[in-house]
């Protein structure tokens, strides 16, 4: 029992570790094997030797690469195609991405190296074919990973060729990509500025930093790192919580034991090294088998996750931590087995031979004089004040139990959180149902369409903060009420009103320190700046909250070229069919996707992570419930041996357990509710918080459930206990001490 | 009709080289208001006998019969049941149970399920009658061990049985406290009473003194017991009318 008990918790020790360290530390992990460049430059094609001539009278600079990146091109495998992909023609040189399988092309024509996360998703293999449009199919040589972008389907497909490849024996005349590489990093602000400076004449021009890419990588997977890594930390507190009283258990039911070796003059380190030893005995076992399991049940759908981050698998970086995981699993029972045995050593043997207990003194300030009532009750109240005779303990195993439950609903809260956002478009706050690929002045037509209720041009620009570089932002543009299509909840200030307002969402906000009254100065993609107020600050998931709410006149005013790129959203009145209304706007209209559109994988892989960490958790609370309950059997076998030698058949000795359990899950029941809904919900809301308001506390239903589930493990711990009880004869237990 | 016989009764404990038969062949009939006393060496079979007899073990070989029931043919929860109506047993170490006080004790048979109705009554007029009103608020490590003998014998008498099984009940008493006990088990009216003993003061108050050897019960004249037993009953019954 103790040793399954390890297990279990190495399990979680090693599940949290595996995810924590994965993610917490995948990024500089990746940054290191792709070589990450400090500043990544794009800009509009230029002369090669003008763009090197102008790198080359930068300040500080270690090295440097230009290579042309083509966007929009097709890729085309047997079942997959892509219209959005990015080619980059690389020339010799640093690379700024780390080969993870086969090799990096040659020269030769006729080779791709593809990224990762792209190859997982088309199930490419080495050796196969890829279509590239424009350069027909080339032969797939090696795999690469490369932190500056999360890869696909989160971002755009991307491979690389060979400039050689391309151009034949001459250089890509042309470049739109500068990889560079800084003898001190620390430099990098006076570098930007030169970098700026010198810029002049080249065209759209963008940084990104190393510190950007950051942000970037935030963007994408910070809400989920941050949920995970907090999740690990809960469950590996709880894990060593259950291992340090499981061992501090066994050696409570060895204390007349150590009582007797030390009246006859066994010294104190001694006794505490064989009880030491004993517990390494079971807990070395059992630490490999739990820390196996735990590793099995999360490593997969990590590494799918870090795949999608464009970040390496940690593989043998994870040994250490691994090792360490396997010695804290046995060093925390060996102490806590070790501690108390010290303890109790270092007390009177004739104490101990009395059954004195380890907390201190609990019999001697037992009540004395007139006897609590009489139990009307019986025997479950019995049962109950069996479990109660240990406080101490009891209260350690109802908070871990409690801790174990608010950590089970944190968990149910968290998944209905992340399915809601992930099936209804709603939890984003967005209200139109539909998209049409049709230009603005369509939209009285389409507000004609039966069951229309409202139909408005969409706009939608990518854009940079004007002051810190690497901010990416989503702008999005309606002209009028954008309320009417997209209502993500204002978290404070008001609604923007006029062409000189903006809404922006909590992550931008934070990002950028904003607040009502501020201003927001953004640059967009195209070049033209855009300088609005902000009237209030939203909450939504969208682009990890880095989203901006403008009003259709700034932003066409700045630059009347996102007119081009904008859709028709569409309302549909309520009860209205999407079908039907679909179907009247012709092949150019798409269901408008749920909140996590391009997170989606994220959000199921998460939710994997999520469901295997709350398997081994929900294992944790039935084995500590059935723990706890067979503990306090055992302390008082003789009880209920004698008990059973007075007439008490299996039904009065399951009615004395269940008044052990109620008294230990009924405080751990109440303990986890409270926890979860005052501080881990919340706790955990706020970390989300620079991205969206998630409702964390558990609902009526997930706590219906968890109680459900609770008074069922109790059961099962009763009916175990019961059973165990039954074999054994009545008098071996009379004879028990 | 006796209140317990037993016939031919043989038990081996232990595996392996460690087994050994314990008892072999014990033949014993007990009346209602007899006390017997039987007595032996240490390691001789005195509790695993009573163990028998009271149904906490089953023997290997013979048969019990208990207030007109077999015991060797009930199932665990049958000869539960049968402990709860028939059977009060005495321990040594008395057995009280730590977390509740004397009263409570002394209540815990009659509130078991399938107890009889009148237990809270008797337990009252047994505390009054064992004159351990004083005491039995108290928990029992706040007794001394007379005390807590006494209301152990209450605990055994609450749910009114025929037959009342003692282990050793002296055993970790006093001279003093021990008689008190002892006189208590004598004047347990109608009731047939073992006491299992290797103190021939406990054996001085019994109708009966057995002795357990080589897994035999043998009377006091040496004789095998069955037939000392017919002997002394019409004294017994003499005496208890
Ligand atoms: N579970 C067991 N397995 C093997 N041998 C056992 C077991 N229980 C008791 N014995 C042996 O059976 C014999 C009889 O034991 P029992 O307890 O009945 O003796 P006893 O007459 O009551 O002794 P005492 O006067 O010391 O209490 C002893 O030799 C003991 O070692
Ligand atoms: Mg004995």
């Amino acid at each position: 029992m103790t040793g399954l008990g390890i297990a279990l918790a190495a399990a979680m020790l090693v599940a949290a570790l595996v995810v924590s360290d994965s993610l917490g530390l995948g990024f500089d992990r990746a940054a290191h094997a792709a070589h990450l460049p400090d500043v990544i430059v794009r800009f509009d094609l230029q002369d090669t030797a003008r763009v090197r001539e102008r790198i080359a009278a930068l300040p500080d600079v270690a090295a440097y690469t230009v290579r042309q990146e083509v966007t929009g091109a097709g890729f085309e495998t047997a079942g997959n195609f892509a219209d959005n992909g990015a080619v980059e023609i690389v020339g010799r040189g640093r690379r700024g991405y780390a080969i993870v399988g086969g090799r990096d092309v040659s020269g030769r024509p006729g080779e791709v190296v593809v990224e990762r996360g792209l190859a997982a998703a088309w199930g490419l293999k080495l050796g196969g074919t890829l279509d590239i449009d424009g350069l027909g199919d080339e032969r797939i040589v090696g795999f690469s990973e490369s932190p500056d972008n999360v890869s696909y389907p989160l971002a755009v497909p991307r491979v690389y060729v060979s400039e050689a490849a391309v151009y034949g024996a001459g250089r890509a005349p042309r470049v739109n990509l500068a990889d560079i590489w800084l003898r001190d990093p620390r430099n990098l602000d006076e570098v930007l500025v030169q970098a700026r400076s010198t810029s002049y004449g080249l065209r759209g021009v963008r940084f990104v930093t190393r510190s950007g890419v950051r942000v970037l990588l935030d963007q994408a997977a910070g809400i989920v790192i941050d949920l995970l890594v907090a999740l690990s930390l809960i469950a590996l507190a709880t894990a060593a919580a259950m291992l340090a009283a499981s061992a501090r258990a066994e050696v409570q039911r060895r204390l007349r034991g150590i009582g007797v070796r030390r009246a006859v003059g066994a010294s104190r380190g001694y006794l505490v090294s064989v009880q030491a030893l004993e517990a390494a005995f079971v807990a070395a076992p059992a630490a490999t088998i739990g820390a196996l399991g735990g590793l099995l049940a999360t490593y997969g759908p990590t590494t799918r996750l870090l795949v999608l981050l464009n970040e390496p698998a940690p593989g043998s970086a994870l040994a250490p931590a691994l090792a360490g995981a396997w010695l804290g699993a046995v060093a925390i029972p060996v102490l806590a087995a070790a501690w108390p045995a010290w303890r109790a050593a270092g007390r009177p043997p004739v104490a101990l031979l009395r059954g004195a207990e380890l907390s201190g003194g609990a019999r001697g300030r037992a009540r004395s004089g007139r006897g609590p009532a009489i139990p009307r009750a019986g025997l479950t109240v019995l049962g109950a004040r069996l479990a109660g005779a240990h406080r101490v303990r009891l209260v350690a195993t109802a908070a871990t139990l409690g801790f174990s439950t608010a950590f089970v609903l944190l968990m149910l809260a968290l998944a209905s959180a992340l399915s809601s956002l992930e099936t209804d478009p709603g939890a984003l706050g967005r209200r139109y149902q539909l998209t049409a690929n049709l230009p603005a002045s369509a939209a009285a037509h389409v507000r004609s369409i039966a069951g229309v209720q409202a139909a408005a041009p969409r706009y939608e620009a990518g854009a940079v903060d004007s002051f810190s570089l690497g901010e990416t932002i989503d702008v999005i543009a309606y002209p009028g009420d954008h309320t009417i299509f997209e209502a993500p909840p204002l978290v404070s200030g008001a609604r923007l009103h006029g062409a000189h307002e903006a809404e922006v969402g909590l992550g931008l906000a934070q990002a950028l320190g904003l607040t009502p009254g501020s201003t927001l100065a953004i640059e967009l993609a195209s070049g033209p700046e855009l300088r609005l107020r902000v009237a209030g600050v939203v909450s939504s998931l969208d682009h990890d909250g880095r989203i901006a709410y403008v009003p259709a006149q700034a932003m066409l005013a700045a630059d009347p070229g996102t007119a081009d790129g904008a859709q028709l959203a569409v309302r549909l009145k309520p009860g209205a069919s999407a079908s039907a209304v679909s179907a009247a706007l012709g092949p150019s209209a798409t269901p408008a996707t749920g909140a996590v559109g391009r997170g989606v994988p994220l959000v199921a892989v998460l939710r994997s992570i999520l469901r295997a960490v709350a398997i081994v958790d929900g294992l944790v609370c039935l084995y500590a419930l059935i723990q706890a309950c067979a503990l306090i059997v055992q302390e008082r076998r003789r009880t209920v041996s004698v008990l059973r030698a007075f007439g008490a058949g299996p039904s009065a000795v399951r009615r004395l357990l269940s008044g052990a359990v109620i008294a230990l899950v009924a405080p751990a029941a109440l303990l986890g509710i409270l926890l979860e809904r005052a501080l881990l919900g919340p706790a955990l809301a706020h970390l989300a918080a620079s991205y969206v308001t998630l409702s964390l506390g558990a609902s009526g239903t997930e706590i219906a459930v968890v109680l459900a589930g609770l008074v069922l493990a109790g059961a099962v711990a009763v009916a175990w206990v019961a059973r165990q009880i039954a074999r054994e004869s009545v008098i071996a237990g009379l004879g028990a001490s | 009709m006796p209140v317990l016989e037993a016939r031919g009764i043989a038990k081996t404990l232990g595996a392996g080289r460690a087994q050994r038969r314990i008892l072999d062949g014990v033949d014993l009939e007990v009346q209602a208001g007899e006390v017997v006393a039987v007595l032996g060496r240490s390691g001789s079979g005195k509790s695993t006998l009573l163990h028998l007899l009271g149904g906490l073990d089953s023997p290997d070989a013979g048969r019990i019969v208990l207030a007109g029931q077999e015991l060797t043919a009930q199932t665990p929860r049958a000869l539960a049941k049968m402990r709860l109506r028939h059977v009060g047993f005495v321990f040594q170490s008395f057995h009280l149970i730590e977390e509740l006080s004397g009263e409570e004790n002394v209540l815990l048979p009659a509130r078991l399920p399938g107890a009889g109705r009148d237990g809270e009554r008797r337990a009252r007029r047994l505390i009054s009658e064992l004159g351990l009103s004083e005491i039995a608020g108290r928990r029992p490590h706040e007794l001394s061990g007379g005390e807590q003998q006494r209301l152990a014998i209450a605990r055994a008498l609450v749910n009114d049985p025929e037959l009342v099984l003692a282990d050793e009940p002296t055993g970790n008493l006093d001279r003093e406290n021990g008689a008190t006990v002892l006189a208590l088990l004598r004047n347990l009216r109608r009731r047939a009473v073992v006491i299992v003993t290797h103190e021939p003061e406990a054996a001085a108050i019994a109708d009966r003194v057995l002795h357990l050897q080589d897994g035999r019960l043998l009377a006091d004249d040496g004789r095998l017991s069955a037939e000392g037993a017919r002997l002394r009953t019409a004294r017994v019954l003499r005496e208890s009318a």
